[in-house]
């Protein structure tokens, strides 16, 4: 019960401000189409650097829990999912919306939000600890085996093609190479004035994950986007909640899977979502009313796609492997402020890793104050025109890339990173798998130095990184997620014709 | 789908790849080259795994079986181009030139209207465009300069 006692710093009145800022803007940026959770964390980071790491850390736990309820606001009232953890919310809560129920379906879609992410960040409170206190034993060579099962688990699982996803992982390990050697201080790879000192995370994150979202707004050309939203009639907020707590064996179902999904590295919200839904339309007595305006469709998705929350931050934490492409940038956002996730995390930086937690914990329940009060407000968010919030971000990712480190080479890799990730997306090319390869990278290489001094002083390399139960164990893991996403692959392609480029 | 339009598309799946190859042999030649190789080890690594990688996505492409990825259609790359001709004037030219507010405003406005659907003839259309640039401009002004005080470069303006 070690986390009762960091509730302190939690609430401050900054701490408090922040979290209260963090909420409303996530609920806002997570309801406006376009706009994913992945990409609102990246962009708030650079603020974050002004800000002690406790604050820092809050403001970004706040958003990344926020922006994924969020999303279920333009799920349910435009039947377009904030974020792919949406889309099975949209099923049933748009189809409620129709019916002249969309205060309902928000209200209900808010109270699961918060069901899912406080049984979400209790698993993550209880886990955590148990597992970094095994972790502790872990060496240069498990570490180097963590950093690359780190890298190959997202460039599987998250790629819709496992050779892209780890040629994606190895650009990014190569991108963290550029600028100067750690150890010796050597100059590797310096093709350009701009790339002198290396290409700093926080201008890879921004770059890889903003700019080609603002190019993907513009792809429409001048197009008068109308969107339809339905009017949202006033609801009681009792009547809801009563709603919602006898929708028991739904919550149940989405929280069970919430928590399996989020613990599985690189799996996500999209199929946590997805995943509940489904099962809970198997066991549900009104199944076939699904996808028609079944509250129990809303709960299942929702508290499935915020229990998975917690839980993706769990091999965050203690391995460092991030679970999702948010807890990814969450990674690079505890980096800059010199934060190392890992097996240490709880014994050198006990203070920040609790009080972020708790701020978590706190998070949810300003999330479902904010989010049943807001949800109107954020309906008329959600018709921003596409030019504006596309010009928006851009100016905003210039900024936030700036001001890191007041370097203008920043902003120009930033927008390097992100105009070629753009046309490498539109070839199968996925982001977070760079974006691990070069947050992960250094971590890697570290590693493997230090593990090659070690083995020369010993039995030799292949006698210290291929042999021992562990790093035995954490080679499996990476071989059996490639293979398990090859095997997948193949049963996928045998469904489609064999074409040259298709969607 | 016809056979030109198939090759057509196995062209284009090459291109991409074809480019990891090309920098996983340059990581491979700048790594293996070197008088000493202790601080490319690392590299030497990723570099190998590139070329494999990249071998294995170019067979598989010039075979037809990379079906992920819609492409870049003509229509498409016409669309965006001056969004993306609007990015790299706004960061290689009009922000250090002008100055990181007056820039970020002028390319702001740009792209915005470039892709407003409402007519561009309208007076209205335009009171609006400037209207929010300047509404916009001014919270970042805000933000960055009074609250979180970061230091931009200028140019002949602010």
């Amino acid at each position: 019960m070690e986390f009762l006692q960091h509730f302190g710093p939690v609430f401050t009145l900054t701490s408090m401000a922040i979290l209260c800022g963090g909420t409303i803007g996530g609920l806002l940026l997570g309801a406006t189409p376009g706009l994913s959770p992945t990409m609102a964390v990246a962009l708030l980071i650079p603020f974050t650097f002004h800000m002690t790491p406790v604050h820092g850390l809050m403001l970004l736990g706040a958003a990344y829990t926020a922006t994924v309820a969020g999303g279920a606001i333009s799920a349910i009232l435009l039947k377009i999912p904030g974020a792919p953890a949406n889309i099975a919310t949209a099923l049933d809560g748009n189809a409620m919306a129709k019916k002249g129920e969309g205060a309902r379906a928000l209200q209900i879609c808010f109270i699961s939000s918060f069901i899912g992410g406080v049984i979400g960040i209790l698993v993550l409170i209880f886990l955590t600890p148990v597992l970094a206190q095994w972790a502790l034993g872990f060496g240069p060579s498990h570490m180097f085996w963590i950093a690359i099962l780190g890298v190959t688990i997202i460039g599987s699982l998250d790629s819709k093609s496992v050779v892209k996803g780890l040629l994606a992982g190895a650009v990014g390990l190569w991108i963290a190479m550029i600028g100067y050697d750690s150890i010796q201080g050597v100059e590797r790879f310096i093709f350009s004035e701009h790339l002198e000192g290396g290409v700093h995370i926080i201008a890879a994150l921004i770059g890889l994950f903003a700019i080609p979202q603002i190019i993907e707004m513009l792809e429409g050309g001048r197009i008068n986007r109308q969107y339809e939203i339905v009017k949202v009639q006033p609801h009681s907020i009792v009547a809801a909640f009563r709603e919602t707590l006898s929708k028991t064996r739904a919550a149940i179902i989405g929280s069970v899977v919430g928590v399996i999904v989020g613990l599985i590295p690189g799996a996500g919200g999209q199929i946590a979502g997805l995943v509940s839904y489904d099962q809970a339309r198997r066991f549900s007595p009104n199944g076939d009313k699904f996808g028609t305006g079944e509250s129990e469709g809303v709960v299942a998705a929702e508290t499935a796609n915020n229990a998975m929350v917690g839980p993706s931050l769990v091999p965050l934490l203690t391995l460092s492997v991030p679970g999702s492409p948010t807890a990814a940038v969450l990674l690079g956002g505890l980096l800059i402020h010199g934060i190392f996730p890992g097996p240490n995390l709880f014994e050198k930086h006990a203070d920040v890793a609790w009080a972020f937690i708790n701020s978590l914990l706190v998070g949810q329940f300003l999330m479902l104050v904010f989010g049943l009060y807001i949800a109107g407000l954020a309906a008329h968010v959600v018709r921003i025109p596409p030019p504006i919030l596309a010009s928006g971000i851009l100016v905003l990712s210039v900024f936030g890339a700036y001001s890191v480190q007041s370097s203008y080479s920043d902003v120009v890799v930033m927008l390097t990173l992100g105009l070629g990730m753009y046309f490498l997306s539109k070839y199968g090319f996925s982001p977070a798998p760079l974006v691990l390869g070069v947050i992960l990278g250094p971590i890697a290489e570290s590693n493997y130095v230090q593990g090659q001094i070690i083995a020369e002083a010993g039995d030799g390399m292949f006698a210290y990184f291929f042999t021992g139960a562990l790093n035995l164990f954490l080679i499996g893991l990476v071989v059996a997620s490639i293979v398990y996403s090859v095997i997948s692959e193949i049963r996928i392609r045998r469904l489609q014709p064999r074409v040259g480029v298709s969607s | 789908m016809s056979q030109q339009e198939q090759v057509a598309g196995r062209l284009q799946q090459s291109l991409p790849v074809l480019a990891t190859l090309a920098l996983g042999l340059w990581i491979a030649y700048a790594s293996f080259s070197v008088d000493d190789p202790q601080p490319y080890l690392f590299p030497q690594l990723i570099s190998v795994a590139m070329i494999l990688l990249s071998v294995s996505a170019l067979v598989r492409a010039i075979r037809g079986a990379n079906r992920t990825g819609v492409g870049i259609p003509l229509d498409l790359l016409l669309r965006i181009a001056p969004g993306i001709a609007v990015m790299l004037a706004y960061v290689l030219v009009l922000a250090p030139q002008l100055g990181f507010y007056t820039g970020s405003a002028v390319g702001f406005l740009t792209l915005y209207s470039l892709y407003d659907p409402k007519p561009h003839l309208s007076i209205r259309t335009w009171a609006m465009r400037i209207a929010v640039t300047v509404g916009f401009m001014l919270v970042i002004y805000l933000v960055f300069a009074l609250a979180l005080q970061v230091q931009t470069p200028r140019g002949l303006f602010l």
